[in-house]
């Protein structure tokens, strides 16, 4: 696999998944005999394991995939720097099957049979909700990476985090002082008809308005329609800006269908990179994006402004320039959500040593050191850029990016501001008791 | 297409005959080192099972999954396709219970009558095959590595057991489902032994020598086909949309349990409705009609390519990722950092079918396999007709409604390979 995740030289530094998930078996070999208990929790040489909870089949599985790249790139950095207090990682990877039932069993699992220090890893907001009651019943701290406003609405638990990527409230809201002052004050959206339309049909409108924009339509589409030219004489002709979040295998025929309804004479374009990820830009049908603008949480492209901490960490993982493995052009990477996971098992690492954490038995501490963190500054721990965190509501704040289609690749044109991106709590987990 | 297969239809079936019975003869190939070649594979087994609850938890590190589901499952079945039965080596019970029945004094022949009673039919065949559909498809996990091992583990010993209690040969034709599907796929395979000579034959051609099937057997292969249809069938929105399923956000595997079982049992009964239908039509068309049974028994043989067609079409993609992901787990199949082929730090490149052009490739191989499959169909059913009806023109009248519904189930074919799917 493209597991070449040397750290600062590819051509030499080689991880593979088996020297990532050494000592697994030994974990599992454990767990099946009780009897045979090769080192307690309590001494220091024991390694602290991380469950990681992945999406290793089902629909979620080429963001699991590359959830599983960057995750091992991270442990292999972490533990080539000496580990977390001394003491070297170790993930365990059960797979989840992008299914919510299965994703509370694994957590169970993690808890009860493998006896991990923490969960850690999935995206599907579905199995993230679903897993957190079972987070909260084992009482073990649940890091996810999911982008979902689940955990920032303060109605998960208190052992559920979100610290290594933003939440989708936030992203959408930031957007919006870019696209009123660039692309157009009057907006119609196009969405597909669920939850995941919603978080942009209701989260962009009052922030617009606070632009001084407008969202003048709302389309909503039926997720399993497969044709679209029907819905387009619904956009307003005074309409400057569309933007668009559609998902799934129809995305292509969608841009394809935009392209022939308006020629050359369109409105600006603006969408959600969750519609094309881990899909070539330069895919045929998609030519219409060109000049068109998208959200980006780390860009998926090298910028020729990166940061030694971000060529670093592309390097490590295993990406190329354009965004794809290292060896395997065709196999694209999902970059705007991935970096999520190397940030959350750096926080994680943090926060275990603020706590002194030992074992279990710390884990209470452990949420508390947790909440107790305020802010991460950039570098090759936070190589997506600076975040702020709020201990209240269990999630990380940082900046965006706006990227431009510009000869075939994805450019950043704009970095929006953390204080773009903040809103009024909507609860506090830590009056809920441990 | 539906011109070549008319015009297939028509051809005259003693030409056809002549044509397929054709061999060229190879070289003699003993069967004395099956039992040894059985006991390897056994040992395999045990190895795969023991990495499947000690080895690494992640499904695509740990070889047992990718074995079974990958290289046995979807590949080996083409294998089979290929090159024959070599499944009746590759086996792990005939070692085993050669050694058992050596310890025990049993005769290792079948020399005493089955106690599996002749009604039973292929019947346990067909009951193990759909447990073994419901939890490649439908079962919540099937991937898990602890969870196959039990699974696997726990069919071995019972078919083990079931080979003391009814007799090896008795069982593993009627009973292990693996041995009666690979056998049925090998019959495709265009090489051939026969009294220990191996010769080439044309794909298929075995298939004409084929007995009727009882009813249990013609049940058999339709399921076959039908599981791997239904797998197509319930990823696609048309499918999930009839239920209100989200493909969009898929609700996972555990909230379709229900409908996954219903929709299993569902195209497996329309399968045979209509291809009983097509039979009885074909025969009350030709008028001097054979046994109702013995027709479908008979005629269903023609479906075996198509079963192997749709395999191929369905699992390719599966066999080029996950194939790479298995070469890589069986040289460390405990996660300790053995390298025992070599292949442990293989890069596995997911890369292969994506892309426009990947994608390209992959739906005109696939869809190309489909229609190759179901030509050779009707070219089968043409001659298997010709068994049951020996006037030609009877014959060709006979097998109008089968090639109808083939003809139909490769346009079905093909819009699962296009229509838009989840995951």
């Amino acid at each position: 696999m493209a597991d070449k995740n040397g750290f600062f030289d590819l051509s030499k530094t080689t991880l593979s998944r088996r020297t990532a998930l050494k000592g697994i078996a030994a974990g599992a070999g454990l767990a099946l005999a009780p009897g045979f208990v090769r080192y307690s929790q309590a001494q220091s040489s024991a390694p602290i394991k991380i469950g990681f909870q992945s999406h290793r089949t089902g629909i979620g599985a080429a963001y699991g995939r590359w959830y599983e790249k960057t995750s091992a790139a991270a442990v292999k950095a972490i533990n080539d720097a000496g580990g977390i207090g001394g003491r070297k990682v170790e993930l365990v990877i059960e797979d989840d099957g992008t299914d919510p039932a299965r994703g509370a069993e694994v957590v169970n699992k993690f808890a009860k049979q493998h006896k991990t220090d923490i969960v850690f890893g999935t995206l599907f907001s579905h199995v993230v909700i679903g897993s957190a009651p079972a987070a909260g019943e084992n009482k073990i701290p649940y890091f996810v990476v999911s982008e979902g406003h689940h955990v920032a609405s303060t109605k998960l638990n208190r052992y559920v985090f979100q610290p290594g990527i933003t939440d989708v409230k936030s992203q959408i809201q930031s957007m919006a002082p870019w696209i009123a002052a660039n692309a157009g004050k009057k907006v119609t959206q196009i969405f597909p008809d669920f939850a995941f339309g919603y978080d942009h049909r209701d989260y962009l409108p009052p922030a617009l308005k606070a632009q001084g924009g407008d969202v003048i339509a709302q389309i909503a589409i039926p997720p399993t329609e497969s044709s679209f030219t029907k819905y387009f004489p619904q956009i307003p002709a005074e309409t400057e800006v569309i933007y668009h979040v559609m998902v799934g295998p129809a995305v292509l025929t969608f841009v394809k269908e935009l392209g022939e309804f308006y020629g050359s004479q369109r409105p600006q374009l603006f969408g959600f990179i969750d519609s094309l990820e881990a899909v070539d830009i330069n895919s045929p049908g998609l030519e219409f994006l060109d000049g068109s603008h998208f959200w980006e949480g780390s860009p998926r492209y090298a910028q020729p402004d990166d940061s030694a901490a971000q060529k670093a960490y592309r390097a490590a993982v295993g990406i190329d320039d354009n965004g794809a493995a290292v060896g395997d052009p065709k196999d694209v990477s999902t970059a705007a959500h991935m970096f999520g996971c190397w940030e959350t098992l750096y926080v994680v690492k943090k926060a275990m040593e603020d706590a002194g954490y030992k074992g279990p038995e710390d884990r209470a501490k452990l949420v508390e050191a947790t909440e107790a963190l305020k802010e991460f500054a950039e570098g090759p721990e936070h190589p997506q850029g600076p975040k702020t965190f709020n201990g209240k509501i269990h999630q990380c704040f940082g900046i965006q990016n706006i990227s431009k289609v510009e000869g075939g690749k994805l450019k950043v044109v704009h970095k929006t501001k953390i204080e773009d991106g903040l809103y009024e709590a909507e609860g506090d987990y830590t009056t809920q008791a441990l | 297409m539906a011109v070549s297969f008319l015009v297939l239809a028509l051809l005259p079936p003693a030409a056809l005959d002549r044509f397929w019975r054709r061999r060229l003869s190879l070289f003699t190939v003993s069967d004395a080192p099956r039992a040894i070649v059985s006991l390897i594979s056994f040992a395999g087994f045990t190895f795969l099972a023991a990495a499947g609850l000690f080895g690494s938890r992640d499904p695509l590190s740990n070889p047992l999954p990718l074995v079974v589901w990958t290289l046995l499952w979807a590949g080996f079945t083409l294998l089979q396709g290929v090159f024959g039965d070599l499944w009746s080596w590759l086996n792990p019970w005939y070692g085993p219970w050669r050694v058992a029945a050596c310890v025990f004094g049993l005769q290792p022949g079948e020399a005493k009558p089955s106690r599996l009673p002749p009604w039973f039919g292929f019947w346990p065949a067909f009951a193990l095959f759909f447990a073994f559909a419901w939890f490649e498809l439908i079962d919540p996990a099937p991937d898990d590595p602890a969870r196959l091992a039990f699974a696997a583990g726990i069919y071995w010993l019972a078919c083990f057991v079931a080979m003391f209690i009814f007799g090896h040969d008795a069982w593993s034709k009627r009973g292990e489902f693996l041995t009666v599907f690979f056998s049925m796929v090998a019959r495709f395979a265009p090489l051939e032994r026969r009294d220990g000579r191996l010769s080439l034959c044309w794909p298929g051609a075995k298939l004409f020598a084929a007995e009727p099937l009882p009813p249990s057997g013609t049940a058999f292969l339709l399921l076959a086909l039908s599981s791997v249809s239904f797998d197509g069938l319930s990823k696609t929105f048309f499918w999930l949309g009839l239920f209100d399923v989200n493909p969009l956000e898929y609700p996972g595997r555990t909230a379709l349990i229900g409908i996954g079982s219903f929709g299993l049992v569902l195209t497996f009964v329309l399968l045979a409705a209509v291809f009983a239908f097509a039979v009885f039509l074909g025969q009350r068309l030709a008028g001097d009609a054979p046994s109702f049974a013995k027709a479908a028994g008979l005629l269903v043989w023609s479906i075996v390519p198509i079963a192997l067609a749709y395999h191929i079409a369905h699992y390719l993609t599966v066999l080029l990722v996950d194939g790479q992901y298995a070469l890589v787990a069986i040289s460390d199949p405990f996660a300790l950092g053995w390298n025992l082929f070599g292949t442990a730090n293989r890069m596995v490149e997911a890369g292969v079918v994506a892309g426009a052009e990947s994608a390209w490739w992959l739906w005109n191989l696939q869809a190309g396999v489909i229609i190759a499959g179901h030509v050779l169909a009707v070219l089968i059913a043409h001659g298997l007709a010709w068994r049951l009806h020996p006037q030609a023109s009877r014959a060709a009248l006979s097998q109008l409604p089968l090639t109808l519904l083939m003809i139909a189930y490769t346009i079905f074919g093909l819009w699962l390979l296009a229509t838009p799917t989840a995951g």
